[in-house]
Formats: structure tokens, C-alpha cells, sequence
């Protein structure tokens, strides 16, 4: 049979801005190639020539959508070479904003591959359950997306009133819906059916490819930076790495949605375990010589940061290792045998961000 | 925080290569630097005997005082959580050194990307054509230290 050649993407409305070249064989996929740079700023330049401050907002917009674990992992790695440590109470206040990123991530990832898996519905609960996530980090931070909230020595400003009976009044709530979605969408057979088995990538492959995050974890490899080399406050606080064994698209989104529990039993108890203090301490504006590298596990996987500092109040060169970057290089992997019909599946069950990818 | 396992395995990597300048830079972190001639047996070193098995990052440094350029891979752990900064020097006026894709598959993307950036060139690497810079674009290497924010 003949090979058709099909361009899927950058403006077909289940790709976002990425391009896959898919090689077809009537409906199957002998080839899959993903084009990237579509939305490229090169924000590795721009850092080299802003101060570190300035580099908060910048940096954090690599992706937008996991905004404050993009900025610090830049913050860990400026104060690793500036030698200085956060105060506790600042460290427990940056895990609480990071697991909240990471729940306004998986949900809205979660909500698209709900959408691309046939399930409309959920798409609109996902996305308006999102919203309380989205008000409590309004609360903190006074932003809803781009929180510029940590700071280098710490963070910006101190937690306000309310804010744990806020936290514990949506969590005791979406808990209880986390439930209901289960039985909705996971134990659902047309569900099942579309998405086990389907881009199935084995456990030595993800490892060798590169891939990251619940992608990884989907292929049963217990690989989680927050567990590996505890960052923040995490030794102090008591989680589960969540993994499944089968490394389709059924068991990448079943982490995703799993860790989603785990991340608010997180902020419980970084929020008992609150200490009083100061939340910031004074950094100073020039980092010494020095390099670092600096890994913390954002929604879609590590975020790495290499950082060279050459002694002046700018980085001599910003190395971002971009989680979405190594996912979607391991997608022709997935995609080759797949149905054309499964493509989007295959594609939002590793929660692409093309924003990252291309920095 | 003990570094009983950063330090042995330091000592390992030492031991079979001598040339290698290595330091324990911190908990989970080794740095070696290497001349680029050693870097593939390096490579199959730490993948095949020591279980370093995934590439996280490859970064293209411009020491353009030094006339050189740094590359860096970072290799993960996944047994072992401890992360290795593999680093070599190739002249600036001559940037080739060979590709690690027949040892780590992974560095595919990152490898494509540090050429498109800096123009260093990957000897054996099977594709390094346009990823991130867009079609017709003309031939800088924006992350090099001469290519300023105006241009």
C-alpha cells in the first residue's frame, strides 16, 4: 500500500502548537517524526542577559501553566552556587505552591486527554474544578498563572489569613470528587478500552530514550526527583512515588491522576507542619564563580537547570532540560504501529507542552 | 550527609581513567572532565559497568576568551540516584566531537539541539537538522557569545 504522508499539527485543534509528521499505511502509523520550534523564544539567551531577579519572571515562563516549578528549580541551582539556604518556613510555603502547581497541571493536561479519548464532559469538569486551585494561588501569590512568587533566599510574601481553611475546604471537597471522577472516567469501559494497550513503551525504553515524569513513572520505574534527591522540605514529608506497571496510555494518565491525591495529602501536611520564622533571607545580587545543577519534578517531569555563573549579577549561561522536550522526543517510539484514530490519545497521554519543549 | 557512594564511585571512574580530572562536587553530583578522543569509551564506561543509564541534559558552553567550547552531558543514575556531569573541550575553530547516540539513544534531541545552537558538530550522529530555529534561518548559532540580543 501506498504511503501517505500527513502533517498533524501545528494548527490542528488536538496538537497544539507542534507539528507530527505522521508516514501512514492506511491507517497505521509506520512513522512518526514531531516538529518542534513553533513557539521558540530562546529563553536561555534572554537569561543570559537579564540579572537573576529579572530572571524570575522570564525563566518561569517556560511553562506557563507550571509556572512557579519552572522558577525555582533556577532559584535552587543561583542559591546552590550563592551557598545559602532558605529559611524552613519559606521552604514548606515553596513545596505547598509547588504541589498546587502541579495538581492546576495534571488537571488541565488530564482535562485535554479526557477530551481527545472521546469523554467531553469531563473536560468541562476538570477545567472548572481547576478554577479553586487556580483562587487559592490567586490567594498567595495574587496571580492566577505567573506567580513571580519565589524569590532567591526565599519567597515573596508570607502565606495570608485564611489560607489553610481555604486549602482544607478544597481539598475535602475535590477529594470526594477525585471519586466520582474515577468511577466516571477510569472504570469506565469505552474508556478502557480506547487507551489500554495503546503506545505502550517498556520500562528499558523509557529509561534509554529519556523520557520523564508520569510518562516514566506510566512504564513502571519508581524515578521522582522530589523522592531521589529530596529538595525543599520533601524528606520531612511522608509520600508515595505513584507508578503503574503497564506503560500505555491508560496507566500515564492513571499516574497523572493518582499523583493528584498525593500532592494535597502534601500540602496537609506541609501546612501542620508549617513552622514560624522568616520567609526570606537576604541573597546577595552577584553570584560568586561556580556552576549547578538543579533538578526539581515539575507536573510533566524533571525540570533541570544547569547554571554557570561567572561572578557578575547575570548567569553566564542557563541550561534548561526541559521535561516536555525529552517526552515528546520518545513519542515516534509510541506512536509506530499505532491507529491514526489513537494518535491524539498516544499524544496527550504524555502531556505535551510544546512551551517548554521549545523554550 | 555521607558521600561514601559519591566518593568510591569517584574513585572508580578514576582508576580506569587516568587522564579524567574527577571531583565530588556534592551529594548525588560527580563532575569528570575528559579530552573529547576519550569521551565514547567514557560513555560505555559508565552505561555498561556503573549503571549510569539516563542522558538528562547536554549542554553547548561558549568560553569564547578561551577560544573553546564546553559540552556537558548529565547522566542519571536511576539505581544508583547519583547524577554525573561529563564534561569535555572542543577548539572553537575546529567544534567536532563524537556523538554518544550509540551508547545513550536519549541524547538524540539534545545532542540535534547543541548543534543547531552552538554549531558543534556531532561526528556519527544520524540527523542534525533544523529542531528549534525556523526554516531559512541564516546560519548563526544564536547561543554562541558573539551572536549578541540585537542581531
Amino acid at each position: 500500500m501506498a504511503i501517505l504522508h500527513v502533517s498533524f499539527g501545528p494548527q490542528h485543534p488536538g496538537s497544539g502548537p507542534m507539528r507530527l509528521i505522521l508516514d501512514l499505511e492506511g491507517d497505521i502509523v509506520v512513522k512518526a517524526v514531531p516538529d518542534i520550534g513553533y513557539v521558540h523564544r530562546n529563553i536561555e539567551k534572554l537569561g543570559e542577559n537579564r540579572s537573576h531577579i529579572q530572571n524570575v519572571p522570564v525563566l518561569e515562563r517556560i511553562s506557563n501553566i507550571d509556572s512557579f516549578n519552572a522558577s525555582l528549580g533556577y532559584l535552587m541551582a543561583i542559591e546552590e552556587i550563592m551557598g545559602i539556604t532558605p529559611p524552613p518556613r519559606a521552604q514548606f510555603i515553596r513545596v505547598i505552591m509547588s504541589e498546587l502547581n502541579r495538581i492546576m497541571s495534571h488537571l488541565y493536561g488530564l482535562s485535554i486527554s479526557f477530551e481527545t479519548s472521546g469523554l467531553l464532559a469531563p473536560l468541562y469538569w476538570g477545567i472548572a474544578d481547576r478554577e479553586l486551585f487556580l483562587d487559592l494561588a490567586e490567594m498567595v501569590t495574587g496571580s492566577r498563572i505567573t506567580y513571580t512568587y519565589a524569590m532567591p533566599g526565599g519567597i515573596r510574601e508570607d502565606l495570608p489569613n485564611g489560607f489553610k481553611e481555604q486549602a482544607i475546604k478544597t481539598f475535602n471537597y475535590f477529594e470526594k470528587r477525585l471519586d466520582e471522577y474515577y468511577d466516571m472516567i477510569f472504570e469506565n469501559k469505552l474508556y478502557q478500552m480506547r487507551l489500554k494497550g495503546v503506545g505502550v513503551l517498556k520500562p528499558d525504553d523509557a529509561i534509554k530514550l529519556g523520557a520523564t515524569g508520569p510518562t516514566l513513572r506510566g512504564s513502571g520505574v519508581k524515578v521522582d526527583v522530589r523522592a531521589d534527591e529530596p529538595y525543599a522540605t520533601y524528606e520531612q514529608i511522608d509520600f508515595k512515588v505513584i507508578t503503574e506497571n503497564a506503560g500505555d496510555s491508560f496507566a500515564r494518565t492513571l499516574v497523572r491522576f493518582n499523583e493528584i491525591k498525593e500532592s494535597m495529602s502534601i500540602i496537609r501536611q506541609s501546612l501542620d507542619k508549617l513552622p514560624e520564622g522568616p520567609i526570606r533571607i537576604k541573597a546577595p545580587l552577584r553570584t560568586p564563580e561556580g556552576e549547578a545543577y538543579a533538578r526539581v519534578e515539575s507536573g510533566r517531569g524533571e525540570i533541570g537547570y544547569y547554571v554557570i555563573s561567572d561572578g557578575t549579577d547575570k548567569p553566564y549561561r542557563v541550561k534548561i532540560s526541559a521535561p516536555s522536550f525529552r517526552n515528546i522526543s520518545v513519542l515516534p517510539h509510541m506512536l509506530k504501529g499505532a491507529h491514526m484514530a489513537d494518535v491524539p490519545i498516544i499524544l496527550f497521554s504524555t502531556d505535551p507542552w510544546p512551551f517548554d519543549s521549545d523554550r | 550527609m555521607s558521600l561514601d557512594l559519591e566518593n568510591k564511585l569517584a574513585e572508580e571512574i578514576k582508576s580506569h581513567f587516568l587522564e579524567a580530572e574527577v571531583k565530588v562536587q556534592r551529594k548525588s553530583r560527580i563532575t569528570v572532565f575528559i579530552g573529547r578522543e576519550l569521551m565514547i569509551e567514557i560513555a560505555r564506561y559508565l552505561n555498561k559497568k556503573m549503571g549510569f543509564d539516563q542522558v538528562v541534559s547536554v549542554s553547548g558552553v561558549d568560553k569564547i576568551k578561551e577560544n573553546a567550547f564546553i559540552i556537558v552531558y548529565h547522566i542519571w543514575s536511576t539505581s544508583k540516584k547519583v547524577l554525573v556531569t561529563l564534561k569535555t573541550q572542543v577548539p572553537r575553530d575546529n567544534p567536532s566531537l563524537p556523538s554518544l547516540i550509540k551508547i545513550f539513544e536519549g541524547v538524540n534531541w539534545h545532542e540535534k539541539e547543541t548543534h543547531e545552537m552552538f554549531g558543534i558538530k556531532f561526528e556519527g550522529h544520524p540527523d542534525l537538522g533544523r529542531l528549534l530555529l525556523p526554516e531559512g534561518w541564516d546560519g548563526k548559532f544564536p547561543l554562541r557569545k558573539d551572536f549578541t540580543l540585537t542581531q
